[in-house]
């Protein structure tokens, strides 16, 4: 076939395969979501899993699920599932979660309406649920597209023990095409991709504008019916489209009451109680297949392992441990620097609405563009003069890089979305009483900017660990060279997967994932409950 | 003075107000007449498409902590204390903190927050935040205090209550300041409160009428007086065309 030919096909299964599964993880969400809000019990499963599965990063736990799609179900099919496994872990979560968020806080009085009129459970969901989380979902089409582009090359290509194993898109035409150093069309390749992503982010930020402007409630963006694609003005609305949704959902959060199923859906009838039973079993049945499902994995895992390997896997424990502490102090760097470039430029850009009206479109179609794909182009054009400054240093410089390149954006989109969803009376308080920018960042902006940071922070964390992962162990990036860095959980992970050795991979992900659990628990949801009970801005402007 | 917003609507002009010492003016009139947007110029937040402002006799260009303005939705931070809100007003000056601290007391007590020092304002109603709001601004040491609506957001048993102390509150020997703008559409409140009332009205609207208000306070809106003033403002606010008071 015609290499050009195949290169935008291989673009288009790509996106198809990203698009698609945001698509499932939509419909599964809605479903998922209302089973959340009928049922207590299947609620406590349903946020709980996210929550710990959300904090884990994908490529912990993409090992081992490799292995079972590609021994159990063998095959192209269990490449492809594999890949599309790891893709849909990357975006699903945020889906999950905000789709559960909008269905809590639908306002009690619309609930009422519905369940006045009793309306079935697709009435109810069609004409309600499903409307109530589209804003909802169209904030999070942004990242969980990036999210899904990023690990694209990692999905697409990976081997186990000798073996690779490769499903067709544009991650894996692109490697064939370094391995065969063929640049021309790697060039090629990386402008078609460029070419879709700007598309598709045009389209998506389309598709937001009109979500928020039809289903946001008492939104002040005017409702469009029909006509043309208005790239400019949706360009100019960026904002408006990425913000609203989550300004409304924290002046929801605080004006109206979050019910809960038991107080406001009306006792049913006598001739519903059975069919109640019945859902009410369904769901609960749900939610004992997924446990049941990771019971299983967990099973399997451990019964296959020997007393021997045990106590070998006990004794690299300690090790595990150190190279833990090495990627959580790339983490700190890379997150101090995006916070450092954040919270400078994107202040600049957010209070200079002509350099905004550029920028921030600009931005978001880099963000889109996933790091992995063109970061050994990058590592070949500078790698003569990185390793002439850094030396010894230069690959942990391309790891840090390749990890802020992941984690940049996310930063920088939640500093600015928080700086624009600054009251304006905080604005003029800061201009009328003589404040520096030092001052506004310290007592002002930075304390409102908080909870959007924490948010897009743990939001990030995946792609964080994901950039490292692929940078820490990266053999043949471009033209036979190899980016190795002797220390780093994430490299030993991915060098325990390229030689096969299984048990290792599992119990290091396992470590590592009680490890970011722990973390989560005992920080990031303290940040975040910091976050929601004390540095909500919007609380501080009183309007009865 | 003159605005025009960026879509060539004139919303106002004409406008000619002025505020002396020792005197609370109020500017009312019907809703989208721009009474906000005069106070914002008035502060130096918005530029008018023609004409300046002045503060004696210096033209203001930008906003100074010499006019502070109170927000008609209250303003305050969540995450700081009601003392260090208050404080918040004195950091751009570089005074010490015990001195700052020493200061937002002293203004937290003048508005009546005493002992409250140390709640959030999540934990104030909305009459304990807007004397935050009054006594942060106060802390700068203003000359001029401009107020947009302050008692809109309030219940009116809450509002009366403020509106009582108001004026005791801000012309005390213990502050700088030296005169307050009001704007409300409110009649009975700015009779309660103004020494001297514009009333904005018109397309594009001009100053249709003044009113100094001369009697003594507090003011008893039963008193015959007091309702002789609100009958005059509510004709100015219905003028007959091209017809001006005086």
């Amino acid at each position: 076939m015609n290499d050009y030919l195949l290169i935008v096909l291989a673009t288009l299964a790509t996106a198809s395969r990203v698009l698609g599964l945001i698509g499932l993880s939509i419909v599964t969400g809605w479903f998922l979501g209302y089973a959340a809000i009928k049922d207590r019990v299947f609620e406590n499963f349903y946020v709980s899993m996210i929550e710990v599965l959300e904090s884990v990063p994908v490529v912990t736990f993409f090992p081992i699920v490799l292995i079972f799609f590609v021994e159990d179900v063998g095959g192209k099919l269990g490449v492809e599932l594999a890949a599309d496994f790891l893709i849909f872990t990357a975006v699903v979560w945020n889906i999950w979660m905000g789709i559960y968020q909008a269905y809590k806080t639908v306002p009690k009085e619309m609930v009422e309406v519905i369940e006045n009129y009793r309306l079935g459970f697709l009435g109810k969901l069609i004409n309600c649920y499903i409307p109530s989380s589209m804003p909802r979902i169209a904030a999070n089409l942004f990242p969980s597209a990036a999210d899904g582009f990023f690990y694209i090359t990692v999905s697409e290509v990976f081997s186990i023990g000798t073996t690779s194993f490769s499903a067709f898109g544009i991650g894996s035409v692109i490697q064939e095409l370094i391995s065969a150093r063929d640049f021309q069309l790697v060039h090629f390749a990386l402008a078609v991709m460029g070419v879709m992503i700007v598309g598709l982010t045009l389209a998506l930020r389309e598709l937001s504008q009109l979500v928020v402007a039809r289903y946001t409630l008492d939104t002040d963006v005017p409702i469009r019916r029909r006509g043309r694609l208005r790239l400019r003005y949706s360009a100019r609305l960026s904002a408006v489209m990425s913000r609203a949704p989550l300004t409304r959902l924290s002046v929801y959060l605080r004006r109206q009451r979050v019910y809960t199923s038991k107080e406001v859906i009306p006792m049913p009838v006598e001739e519903d109680r059975g069919r109640g039973r019945t859902l009410r079993y369904i769901r609960r049945g749900i939610a004992a297949v997924i446990l049941a499902a990771i019971v299983y994995g967990v099973f399997r895992t451990v019964e296959g392992v020997g007393l021997s390997t045990w106590s070998t896997l006990f004794l690299s424990t300690p090790s595990i441990f150190l190279d833990t502490a090495y990627d959580y102090l790339r983490v700190v760097v890379i997150t101090a620097v995006s916070l450092a470039i954040a919270s400078t430029v994107g202040y600049y850009v957010a209070v200079n609405p002509k350099v905004e009206k550029i920028l921030i479109p600009l931005i978001q179609i880099l963000s889109s563009y996933p790091a992995p794909l063109y970061f050994p182009l990058l590592f070949f054009y500078s790698y003569a003069g990185v390793s002439s400054v850094f030396g010894a240093y230069t690959a942990e410089f391309y790891v840090l890089l390749l990890g802020f390149l992941s984690t940049f954006y996310y930063v920088f989109f939640s500093f600015w979305m928080g700086v624009k969803s600054l009251p304006q009376e905080y604005w003029e308080l800061m201009k009328n009483v003589g404040m520096n920018f030092p001052q506004r960042m310290r007592y002002v902006i930075l304390p409102s900017v908080f909870p959007y940071l924490i948010a897009g922070l743990s939001s990030t964390v995946n792609s964080t660990w994901g950039g490292l992962m692929i940078g820490e162990y990266w053999p043949d990036i471009y033209d036979g060279r190899n980016l190795y860095v002797t220390h780093g959980l994430m490299g030993l992970l991915a060098s325990f997967t390229s030689r096969g050795e299984i048990p290792e991979v599992a119990w290091g992900s396992l470590v590592f994932a009680v490890i970011v659990v722990l973390f989560s628990i005992f920080f990031t949801r303290r940040m975040m409950d910091l976050a929601r009970t004390k540095y909500v801005a919007e609380e501080g402007i009183y309007a009865a | 003075m003159a605005f025009t917003y960026e879509n060539g609507y004139t919303v106002f002009d004409g406008v000619n107000v002025s505020t002396h010492e020792d005197e609370l003016v109020a500017i009312v009139g019907p809703s989208g007449v721009g009474k906000s947007t005069l106070l914002r110029i008035l502060g130096g937040f918005i530029r008018p498409t023609r004409g300046e402002v002045r503060l004696l006799g210096k033209k203001v260009f930008r906003p100074i902590p010499e006019i502070a303005l109170i927000h008609q939705s209250i303003v305050t931070f969540p995450w700081m204390t009601a003392l260090e809100n208050v404080m918040l007003s004195l950091k751009p000056k570089r005074v010490p903190k015990e001195e700052a601290e020493k200061v937002a007391r002293k203004m937290l007590e003048l508005v009546g927050l005493q002992g409250f020092e140390e709640l959030y304002p999540k934990e104030m109603s909305g009459g304990m935040r807007q004397r935050i709001a009054i006594a942060r601004a106060l802390a700068a040491d203003p000359l001029i205090l401009l107020m947009d609506e302050p008692f809109s957001h309030l219940d009116e048993l809450t509002a009366e209550g403020l509106r009582h102390e108001l004026y005791s509150m801000l012309f005390n020997q213990d502050i700088t300041l030296k005169s307050v703008v009001l704007v409300s559409h409110s009649l009975n409140e700015v009779l309660e409160l103004a020494d001297l009332i514009y009333v904005l009205n018109g397309h594009p609207a001009s100053v249709v009428g003044t009113l100094r208000v001369d009697m003594e306070r507090p003011r008893n809106p039963r008193d015959p007086r007091f309702l002789e003033y609100l009958d005059l403002l509510y004709k100015y606010l219905t003028p007959i065309k091209g017809k001006r008071f005086e």
